[in-house]
């Protein structure tokens, strides 16, 4: 198990996850799709849990049991509910596209389990989980 | 990130290298918009050397289509690794940014 908390920047957390993923045996394309989910997750926290409220801590713990890698991100920001974020509409024309809506989807596509909990004791903690290809 | 445009009199080029996140997006947007509203409604992006691209990437860009689209012109793309183009894939981009083989070749799908 390894694991950072900020203060650190989006970009050593990208870092972070893409040296753990190696390490830990999955291939460049799992890598790939675990840094994204992970930068998007704790990019819509700085910017909607964290929102007014200036910059607060992020977690990031990153394991591994060669079978799966799962990056657990915790923070103290307002919660969310992840059934509440609607899909985007991926046929419509770029006219009809509106900006941004895509974090949460994305997250979906590039990861196969994931775990939401948020509590006011304990504060919000997801868990983004990945079969490692061998 | 890496931004280079290369303006000919029909056609800029817009050249991106690096990461495009939400560190780097804004600048993105705002020399993607700048390009645009230049009367270079014709603009190319160059995304070969992008070799990861978030979201926030993915907004700076639509902006930009609708932007170009609603004067006349386009946005139009060349080149992508194939990491970046599973995100534009998932993400309907595919559909969004008419694809050329080449640089050369986007420029030249443009009216003269």
């Amino acid at each position: 198990m390894s694991g950072v908390t900020t203060p650190g920047t989006l970009e050593a957390i990208q870092a972070f996850v893409v040296d753990g993923c190696r390490r830990a045996g999955a291939d460049d394309a799992t890598g790939f799709d675990l840094r994204l989910a992970v930068d998007e997750a704790c990019t819509n926290v700085a910017m909607h849990g964290y929102a007014g409220a200036g910059p607060g801590p992020i977690g990031v713990v990153l394991e591994s049991d060669g079978t799966w890698i799962r990056v657990t991100i915790t923070d103290r920001g307002v919660s969310f509910r992840p059934e509440r974020v609607e899909p985007p509409d991926l046929a419509a024309e770029a006219e009809r596209r509106p900006l941004g809506g895509l974090g949460w989807h994305l997250i979906r596509q590039m990861t196969d389990e994931i775990e939401y909990h948020s509590d006011s004791d304990s504060g919000n903690r997801l868990v983004l989980g990945r079969r490692i290809k061998p | 990130m890496e931004i280079t445009a290369e303006t000919s009199p029909n056609v800029t080029v817009v050249s991106i290298s690096g990461t495009v996140d939400s560190g780097t997006a804004g600048a993105l947007a705002t020399s993607l918009r700048e390009h645009a509203g230049n009367g270079g409604s014709h603009l190319v992006a160059d995304l070969a050397g992008v070799d990861y691209m978030s979201s926030a990437g993915l907004r700076a860009l639509l902006e930009t289509v609708k932007e170009a689209r609603q004067r006349g012109g386009d946005l139009r793309r060349a080149g992508v690794q194939p990491n970046v183009l599973r995100v534009l894939d998932l993400s309907g981009f595919t559909k969004i940014l008419k694809v050329f083989p080449d640089v050369a070749a986007a420029a030249a799908s443009f009216p003269a």
